[in-house]
């Protein structure tokens, strides 16, 4: 089966190192005289009786050096203290296992792989104890790091048991424990990492210090898709510190790099530094031209995405038919640390350190660039201040690899704030038009749903050929939030109509649904409210317990998504008015979404506008998830408060605007994001489950805009459908 | 170059740069303490937050120049253990993810409890607002200020 582009992203190595079957564990070759135990790529147990683990997903926030070990030790019966963590590189050991960290599938996808490599080496161990003391293998049990032998009350600890464990047959299916028997799994595990993040002593990928290493930072074409044509670098080479002057062609934009002894003399040295550029065919690219393009372009046709009943003639027949567009910008993801890679290529190898969510990526580039086999590159992967998608590119990579390479020294490559926030992947903009019908008893009936947007251009834009296909674009790319809209509306249609600009646009947090959601979410309050109806029995309608459908690629179980709905309702007290000070208007929104089949949230929104300024407060969001199986509570409600707060940021602050084809935003100055004094209190609630885990990560963005835009609706009767939601827009 | 000397978590320090040279890349490049983070060269996120003779400042924003003579603490310097209470308090709560802006916001935390012992959540807005976290852990620092305050309090 040809995987689609949003399995593909979902489940699949971007550099095409094969597929990694969760439960497939490479074995190692048992040696005789092995005195480390490996029974598999992700552990080994040595004579100190340490446990080692290769961490297969980079730490970028979501807390998987906390939860990865979970999973393995709930399985391995050994001891927090015993552990520690190694990071996994790209290539050798781990070819064929995916490293990459993406889709909220950070603890998903390795589940089967922990607990699986956590059993076969307990059995092993279990094994190994019964052979030294010539017992069977049932007689005994593992706990806390030692093989107990019942009958007998002998222990042998898993350092003592190394040597013989590592000669023991590897088993093809060690038992799992039964979920009742967690001592671990669905407890709440606070992150084990936190010491070395509040000591400073966490390293990210600008605190990696090399010996004779060098700094630079580049001067990109400020145009999108111009060309370096010619730079003088005197003045630059001028400045003290500064060591090297090179042209770097490879990366997201052409540039000149300034390398010196240090970031700051990188930094004078650019400002001193004189750059011709080529604009190229962009030059006069503006985003507010082009939204108004998108919003022309509804009037065509599209793609057919859902096509359910006959949606036209149901408007048509319609006692009452609305209709709205709404707006999502264009928006960075501007993580706290910069982009950055530290570089060092010597004549027949090559190490870099890097924080990415792509390390596969990183090793293949970096390998074809020189021309060297993966073998004699070196991925390490830092902590990551921050990914949220933006380092599933390794654009930066080349850059610092082309920059050693030139000057023939260790270099670390530092993207400034301006560099990262006008020359990223950026989120696409997108215009959503959606009409709906009521009959005359004030049912719904028909959706009519066009969504304009931009295809991400980290898949490569579709060929010609791709473009005949009238299925290429379902249940594929980006359409999301589109294919699966979970309402059981009799009548449905949904057309993709892909409109592309030259900015480069990736995955963003929750990937391509904020969108969709924010539009499908709002326009459902719309028409509730047109029907006279509560906004949540409205939505309970279309979604009846146990109706569990194929819903264009995605399986839906609309009784899930009900349940997330009632419990938000009932923990925010929905039914209840919301009141406060008397100079402030109040009122409650709802909204939901189900991501990629897998995760239920609904979330309710308490918001309040001053009645002068209207200026916006969110002041407590209710969040409602199903998950299936939580591996750590406390991790989930980390994420829903963290998703929350991200969404909240793109729904009252953010947006990236583009005059003359380049970015207009360049600091958290005119790209604000939501601070302390503007964070509402989350609550997270779950419904216990017994589906497997899904995924959480990005899971709790898209319904936050909505919910506060239905909130802030409730309280003024003000309807804004385009983001970001601002008291301007609002007094207007 | 001229020399400038300052006293850094407690020792003296001579360095010998360009004085416009920012304290936060003095600290980082040349003297090695990479705690301190470089986020936005603007003081406007916070993550390069130091203290200068006790008071919380942008190291981003702080010319070589003007720190001579000054004593500067850094996240490394802010206690001789990972032990004082705003720390305790951030593990207590399970605060950070990246972490990455997190010892700019506890340097921050840890000298508004000098000022404000018993901060109120007015207090704690006005005085962490300057600080951007993209994971958005802010009601958990609230949390961990409020239990640094009452262990600074007890004791």
């Amino acid at each position: 089966m040809k995987a689609t582009r949003r399995k593909f992203l979902k489940t699949t190595a971007l550099a095409g190192t094969g597929l990694a079957i969760w439960l497939e564990i490479p074995k190692n070759a048992a040696g005789e005289t092995a005195t480390v135990f490996e029974p598999n790529a992700y552990i080994s147990i040595t004579p100190d009786n340490v446990v080692r683990l290769w961490m297969t997903r980079s730490e970028m926030g979501q807390g998987i050096r906390t939860t990865l070990p979970m999973m393995l030790l709930e399985e391995l019966e050994a001891s927090w203290s015993q552990v520690r963590l190694e990071q996994a590189m790209p290539g050798g050991r781990f070819k064929g296992i995916r490293l990459r960290t993406s889709g909220s599938g950070s603890t998903v996808e390795t589940y089967g792989a922990m607990r699986k490599a956590g059993a076969t080496a307990r059995e092993m161990l279990i094994a190994a104890a019964a052979e030294k003391w010539k017992v069977a293998p049932a007689s005994c049990h593992a706990r806390e790091g030692t093989v107990i032998h019942d009958p007998s009350g002998r222990k042998l600890t898993y350092g003592e048991l190394a040597t013989v464990a590592a000669r023991q047959n590897v088993p093809d299916k060690p038992p799992l424990k039964p979920a009742k028997d967690f001592r671990l799994i669905g407890t709440r595990v606070k992150r084990r990492d936190g010491a070395a993040i509040v000591t400073g002593a966490a390293r990210y990928g600008l605190d990696v210090r090399v010996p004779g290493m060098l700094y630079a930072v580049m001067e990109r074409c400020p145009v999108l898709g111009g060309k370096l044509t010619r730079f003088d670098a005197e003045k630059a080479l001028a400045v003290p510190g500064v060591r090297h002057v090179a042209p770097i062609h490879s990366g997201i934009a052409t540039g000149v790099a300034v390398v010196a002894d240090h970031t700051w003399a990188a930094i004078k040295g650019r400002e001193a530094l004189h750059v011709e550029w080529d604009p190229g065919p962009n030059a006069d690219f503006d985003s507010d031209r082009f939204l108004a393009q998108m919003e022309s372009a509804v009037t065509q046709t599209g793609f057919p995405i859902r096509n359910d009943g006959d949606a036209p003639k149901a408007m048509a027949a319609a006692a009452k038919t609305l209709e709205a567009t709404y707006e999502f910008p264009f928006q960075a993801h501007a993580p706290l640390e910069t982009m950055n890679c530290t570089a060092d290529v010597r004549p027949d190898s090559c190490e870099i350190w890097v924080p990415t969510q792509a390390p596969e990526v990183a090793l293949s580039d970096t390998a074809k660039m020189l021309g060297l086999p993966e073998d004699s590159v070196k991925v390490h992967i830092t902590l990551l201040g921050g990914g949220f998608g933006r380092r599933l590119f390794a654009d930066y990579v080349p850059e610092a690899v082309e920059l050693s390479r030139a000057i023939g020294k260790p270099v670390q490559l530092v993207w400034t704030r301006s560099d990262d926030m006008r020359h990223g992947f950026f989120h696409p903009s997108d215009i959503e038009h959606i009409a709906g019908g009521l009959d005359a008893g004030n049912n719904p009936v028909a959706w009519v749903q066009k969504s304009v947007g931009s295809d991400l251009s980290m898949f490569g834009l579709p060929s010609e050929q791709d473009k005949t296909d009238p299925k290429f674009y379902f249940n594929d790319g980006s359409p999301w939030g589109l294919f699966d809209i979970p309402y059981n509306f009799p009548h449905l249609k949904a057309d993709y109509i892909p409109l592309n600009s030259p900015v480069p646009t990736g995955p963003w947090r929750a990937v391509m649904y904020p969108p969709t959601v924010f539009a499908r979410e709002s326009f459902l309050d719309e028409m509730a409210h047109a029907a006279g109806q509560d906004p949540l029995e409205f939505r309970l309608k279309l979604l009846q317990p146990g109706d569990v459908h194929m819903v264009g690629g995605a399986m839906i179980d609309r009784g899930r998504l009900a349940g997330v709905l009632r419990l938000a309702a009932e923990k925010s007290n929905w039914k209840q008015p919301l009141t406060g000070a008397k100079d402030r208007w109040w009122g409650r929104g709802i909204a939901c979404n189900v991501y990629d089949s897998d995760t239920y949230v609904a979330q309710v929104a308490e918001v309040s506008v001053g009645r002068e300024a209207h200026d916006i407060r969110v002041h407590r969001v209710v969040c409602a998830v199903d998950c299936g199986l939580v591996v750590n509570p406390a991790g989930l409600e980390g994420q829903a408060e963290s998703a929350i707060i991200w969404g909240l940021s793109a729904t009252l602050h953010g947006r990236i605007d583009f005059k003359n084809g380049g970015a207009v935003q360049e600091n958290f100055t005119d790209f604000d994001v939501v601070r302390m004094h503007e964070s509402p209190q989350v609550e997270t609630y779950t419904v216990s489950s017994d589906h497997p885990p899904a995924g959480f990560g990005e899971t709790a963005v898209p319904p936050i805009a909505p919910a506060v835009a239905n909130a802030i609706f409730a309280a003024t009767g003000k309807r804004l459908r385009r983001l970001p939601i601002t008291a301007e827009k609002l007094k207007a | 170059m001229p020399v400038f000397k300052l006293i850094l978590n407690g020792k003296p320090h001579q360095v010998d740069a360009d004085p416009q040279m920012a304290l936060l890349w003095v600290l980082r490049d040349l003297l090695q303490l990479t705690g301190t983070k470089y986020g936005c060269g603007l003081g406007v996120c916070g993550a390069c937050t130091v203290h200068e003779d006790g008071i919380p400042v942008h190291s981003c924003q702080i010319p070589l120049s003007a720190t001579s003579a000054k004593s500067y603490v850094t996240i490394e310097g802010l206690s001789a253990h990972g032990d004082h209470p705003c720390q305790k308090a951030w593990l207590e709560e399970d605060v950070s993810q990246c972490g990455y802006c997190q010892a700019g916001m506890i340097m921050q935390a840890a000298a508004l409890l000098k000022t404000h012992p018993n901060p109120t959540d007015q207090d704690i807005d006005n005085e962490m607002s300057d600080h951007v976290c993209r994971c958005g852990t802010y009601q958990r620092m609230r949390r961990a200020i409020h239990r640094a305050a009452r262990e600074v309090s007890k004791a």
